[in-house]
């Protein structure tokens, strides 16, 4: 054995060595409860001890002659291929001339095909008008936060915006709805049949986006800007909601708003468009 | 010959200095941010302070803001028609002490965004020029924040709820439009945080008491000191921010480390090796 | 003729006589009566691989994704792929009380309770991310090397089918705990799918059960996660290998390597000791990234809620390239037929579609573009193959500006610069950018390889690819004999 041998073994026998020490600790550490740290590093020194032991072995301490083998062409000689062709053709020579047969059974294999796709249609309900519509269809509904709560215009600050819901589908997921106030002195320009659908000025916007339906959470309220901070949608809150930067090709469909007898907001119908994500038939009836 | 090689040098060399070349330019567009400034507001008053605070404050007043916000708090218009310092009749108690507690008050520069710096007052200084600033106008009171009985799992839910999606989950900030951002929390006290929720500092809305109580502040700034030093029972958490800072230590810690196993295990360049006639050959 | 197994009944023949290791020799005698494979393995220990460093990186790919199935079973055993709405009552106190599935709510024990669940959490997803990169690396290494071209054809194919696989279950995979930041990117998934004209609203409906988010999803990306897809991967993993050993290795030009021959490295022992050695280190390296560095950390994310959403919300590193066309794409949209085409389309599904369908014709594109259909055992220096180079870099690039728009947000805030002036610069890089490296690159690998004095090989330039790629070999040749004759 060589020099360059016997040192590559004897470091081999230390890494095992340390590799084996590891385990101990890891188990002692699981014992006493676990530490996420100490784990990783001792499963680090565990693995490690034993990869580094097996390289050190492999370099140092085997041979290393370089050797050639031959290599023939992957493709066979035409004989062998001719061989195989013949035997693979024993018992349907001239197929290809038994037309009806070759479609009849072509057929059968498609229509079996197709047929066990069927099974996929029950995945999932016919895509429908719940994609066009929200629960704030119908008749005229409260507002209300998460917790159930109906909202006055007074619970809203200048600059302040909360996400409610229709009352009594707090768990829709097409239905979160951004209530905004905006100040006196931002210019707001009310869509054209749009004029009365604000209550004050309290404004109400979809809040999912219109590229790919994130919530667009973040209200820059001295800019009058809704961004979404999925793709960074920019839409202005004064124009209707309508994209000025961004991916979002489509403004955020408005609520029309009003008052109950009791003060108390409402949605006097649904959004002005199907909310979220285009789609392809979006805007057909 | 060397002539063509320095004109190949050449046509390697143009391509990669306008490149260079380009992307300092894009740097330089890159750093230079809308201007942005604060605003009033309009809330409920409160009770006034005492009458030598107020008249300390005004002086302090006087000295250190007047010239951008004028004395009586109206702010200052230049004759070409820019705001060198907005109205402050309406930002309260709350605003003030916002301002001035987080350092972004006084403004040096004001076509950047305010940061967060070292307050320029000490504590009576900053109550004093608070109380001045509250009578100015109507604005929002500071609430009284109190942590010590506040529900951590409650906040949590008004943090992801309200503040997560300008300020991030981890409260490690976020990118707003044309150069705004969202700061970090990370140095936000609970007061610092109770006084930003109810007045709305820059492009921040205003959480009013009813859309949120004195109990969810308390809850959200509960949550705020939370994040502060939050559990990474993980590991080195790598700036809290998800993915992005993840497949950057994939990339170079991880790959890099591979890539060291493989080059230490595999040879390097045939080229360089020799072949012994007869080693080994097989048939 | 003698058989081995003679004598009274059960009667075995004399041993041989002893040397080297009798307990392996014992061994292989006791499989071989069973086998009969002494003849098979022998071959097998004696075939000769090419080591060189870049030979491995695929391997590195195989040993996380040993890792990933190792922990990945281990956490399976915990983790409850289900919607049901559960009340957290538990160690991590800022959720405590709080409503959320019971998905969550295992990811959460997993990382709080569960001894050592968190350590098998990270290590398992540290695997994923690295799985991905050395893919990548890998794919990169094959590109660029020409090592695609024929015989190899199939199994560059596989290698881009694995690649779809592995960022499918990746991305499936973290989706699985139903916190707000993948719970968001399940979102514009389902928004993705939505864009698709004509059957997007019934690829969402099917894939989801429903509209978003439904009960359903977080169960059925279970199954693909740890059953359907990880028994593809291991089937086209298996064919990948068995391919490989069928060719045998491809090997850089060098003294004494031929086309018609393999130098190299016997498999035993040492070949195999050090790939060996290399799964142990790259687990060590696993390990230590899952021990020492947080990922994922979802109790600060929290529960998913479709009406919330956090800032730098991203996807994995490896889905970065398509977020991050998402981002750089303007707002324009555009009508087929009178039907919407929406925004997300063309940077989403059709994007993903192009670039995949690009990658697995590319072997294909290339011979018929340089008229070489010969096979092909040794492999390019990057620099002899300057068209093939640049396109490379230039498709690379492409894809890493992408990636950067990924990021806008996270930049924008790191480097106080306006996230809107990130995107507009990145939509004119997304452009410009490989436009410019693929110019550097050919340039470069033209310098290079007159500097060291090597043949260009194939001699095509940028200005016959368009005519080639119209017209093949047999075509020119066709129109030749009918100018001539």
């Amino acid at each position: 054995m060589s020099n360059e041998q016997a040192r590559a073994e004897s470091r081999a026998t230390v890494f095992f060595a340390i590799s084996a020490v590891a385990s101990i600790g890891l188990a002692i550490t699981y014992w006493q409860g676990g530490q996420p740290q100490l784990e990783g590093v001792l499963l680090a020194v565990i693995t490690g001890g034993i990869g580094f032991a097996i390289v050190s072995w492999a370099k140092h301490a085997m041979p290393h002659d370089l050797v050639t083998e031959e290599r023939d062409t992957v493709a066979s000689t035409d004989d062998e291929v001719e061989a195989f062709s013949a035997d693979l053709e024993r018992g349907v020579e001239g197929i290809g001339r038994r037309r009806a047969l070759l479609v009849a059974a072509g057929s059968a294999i498609t229509a079996f095909g197709a047929a066990l796709l069927f099974p996929i249609r029950s995945l999932g309900p016919r895509p429908g008008a719940g994609l066009k519509s929200t629960p704030y269809a119908g008749r005229h509904k409260r507002v209300v936060t998460a917790d159930g709560k109906p909202v006055t215009p007074s619970d809203l600050a200048t600059d302040g915006v909360v996400t409610v819901w229709p009352e009594g589908h707090t768990d829709a997921a097409d239905s979160p709805t951004l209530l905004i106030r905006t100040r006196k002195s931002q210019k707001f320009k009310a869509r054209k049949g749009r004029e009365d659908w604000r209550v004050g000025d309290i404004v109400a916007y979809s809040k999912l986006c219109t590229h790919v339906g994130c919530p667009v959470g973040l209200y820059q309220a001295q800019k009058g800007l809704l961004l979404c901070p999925c793709h960074q949608s920019t839409f202005n809150v004064l124009d209707g909601a309508r994209p000025v930067f961004g991916p979002a090709a489509r403004s955020l469909p408005q609520l029309p708003l009003g008052l109950n007898d009791d003060g108390e907001i409402i949605a006097r119908g649904d959004f002005s468009g199907p909310v979220g994500p285009g789609f392809w038939d979006r805007d057909r009836h | 010959m060397a002539s063509g090689m320095r004109h190949r040098a050449a046509t390697v060399l143009l391509p990669v200095a306008l490149s260079l070349g380009a992307a300092a330019a894009v740097m330089a567009w890159l750093s230079t941010t809308a201007s942005a400034s604060s605003a009033g507001r309009d809330t409920a008053t409160g009770p006034s302070a005492p009458a030598d605070q107020i008249s300390t404050g005004r002086a302090l007043f006087v000295t250190g803001c007047s010239s951008c916000h004028a004395v009586d708090g109206r702010g200052v218009t230049t004759d070409d028609g820019s705001v060198r310092g907005p109205s402050i009749i309406h930002t309260g108690e709350a605003g003030a002490y916002y301002q001035l507690s987080t350092g972004r008050m006084p403004l040096t520069d004001s076509s950047k965004q305010a940061e967060r710096k070292p307050p320029a007052f000490d504590k009576t200084s900053i109550d004093a020029l608070v109380a001045y600033v509250a009578s100015l106008g109507t604005g929002p009171k500071l609430p009284h924040v109190r942590v010590a009985d506040a529900n951590l799992a409650d906040g949590g839910e008004i943090f992801r709820a309200n503040c997560a999606p300008c300020h991030s989950a981890a409260g490690s900030g976020g990118a707003l439009s044309y150069g705004a951002a969202a700061p970090s929390l990370s140095q936000a006290t609970a007061l610092e945080v109770g006084a930003a929720v109810r007045s709305g500092p820059g492009q921040m809305p205003v959480f009013g008491p009813s859309s949120l109580s004195a109990g969810q502040v308390n809850d959200v700034s509960d949550y705020v000191q939370y994040l502060r030093a939050p559990d990474d029972r993980g590991g080195i958490p790598i700036g809290r921010t998800g993915p992005v800072p993840e497949g950057f230590v994939a990339w170079t810690l991880g790959m890099g480390a591979l890539l060291a196993a493989v080059g230490w295990i595999g040879t390097r360049s045939p080229a360089r090796e020799s072949i012994e006639p007869g080693a080994g050959n097989e048939q | 003729m003698t058989d081995t197994a003679k004598g009274p009944a059960g009667g075995r023949s004399k041993p041989p006589p002893n040397h080297g290791a009798p307990m392996m020799r014992r061994t292989a005698r006791w499989l071989d009566r069973r086998l009969g494979a002494a003849d098979f393995a022998r071959t097998a220990l004696n075939k000769v691989f090419p080591d060189h460093w870049s030979f491995m990186i695929g391997e590195l790919a195989l040993y996380c994704f040993i890792v990933l199935v190792v922990t990945g079973t281990y956490l399976a055993f915990f983790f409850q792929a289900s919607t049901r709405q559960v009340v957290y009552h538990g160690v991590y106190k800022p959720l405590q009380g709080v409503h959320m599935s019971a998905a969550y709510k295992s990811a959460i024990d997993i990382s709080f309770k569960v001894r050592a669940g968190l350590v098998m959490r990270q290590i398992h997803h540290w695997a994923a991310l690295l799985f991905l990169a050395s893919i990548v690396v890998h794919l990169a290494r094959v590109f660029f090397t020409g090592a695609f071209r024929r015989p190899r054809e199939i199994n560059w194919m596989v290698g881009v089918t694995l690649l779809i696989l592995a960022i499918f279950n990746g991305f499936a995979g973290y989706s699985l705990l139903d916190d707000q930041l993948s719970g968001t990117g399940l979102r514009i998934g389902y928004g993705i799918a939505l864009s698709v004209p004509v059957i997007g609203t019934w690829i969402a409906s099917l894939f989801f059960g429903g509209e978003f988010p439904g009960a359903d999803i977080i169960g059925r990306l279970y199954v693909i996660h740890i059953l359907i897809i990880p028994v593809l991967i291991g089937l086209l993993v298996a064919t990948h290998l068995a391919i490989l050993v069928r060719h045998k290795h491809t090997q850089f030009r060098g003294p004494g390597r031929k086309e018609n021959n393999v130098v190299g490295e016997r498999l035993w022992p040492t070949y195999a000791a050090k790939a060996l050695g290399l799964l142990f280190l790259t687990a060590s390296l696993l390990c230590l990234l899952g021990g020492l560095f947080q990922i994922n950390p979802i109790w600060v994310f929290g529960p998913f809620n479709p009406a919330q959403v956090s800032a730098a919300s991203q996807p994995d590193w490896y889905m970065g390239w398509l977020d991050g066309a998402l981002r750089i794409m303007p707002g324009w949209e555009t009508r087929l037929f009178g039907f919407e085409l929406p925004n997300p389309f063309f940077p989403g599904a059709l994007l993903g579609g192009a670039t995949f369908a690009l990658l697995y014709a590319w072997p294909f594109l290339e011979a018929r573009v340089t008229r070489d259909h010969d096979e092909h055992h040794l492999l390019d220096r990057p620099r002899q193959r300057p068209v093939r180079t640049a396109l490379g870099v230039a498709t690379l690039s492409f894809y890493s500006v992408c990636f950067l728009g990924a990021a806008s947000d996270v930049v924008a805030s790191t480097f106080h610069v306006s996230v809107n002036r990130v995107l507009i610069t990145l939509r004119l890089g997304v452009f410009l950018v490989p436009i410019i490296a693929a110019w550097a690159t050919y340039r470069l690998c033209r310098e290079l390889s007159d500097r060291d004095g090597l043949p260009v090989q194939s001699g095509v330039t940028f200005g016959q690819i368009g005519h080639r790629l119209r017209r093949s070999e047999a075509d020119d040749e066709a129109g030749a004999e009918a100018d001539t004759g």
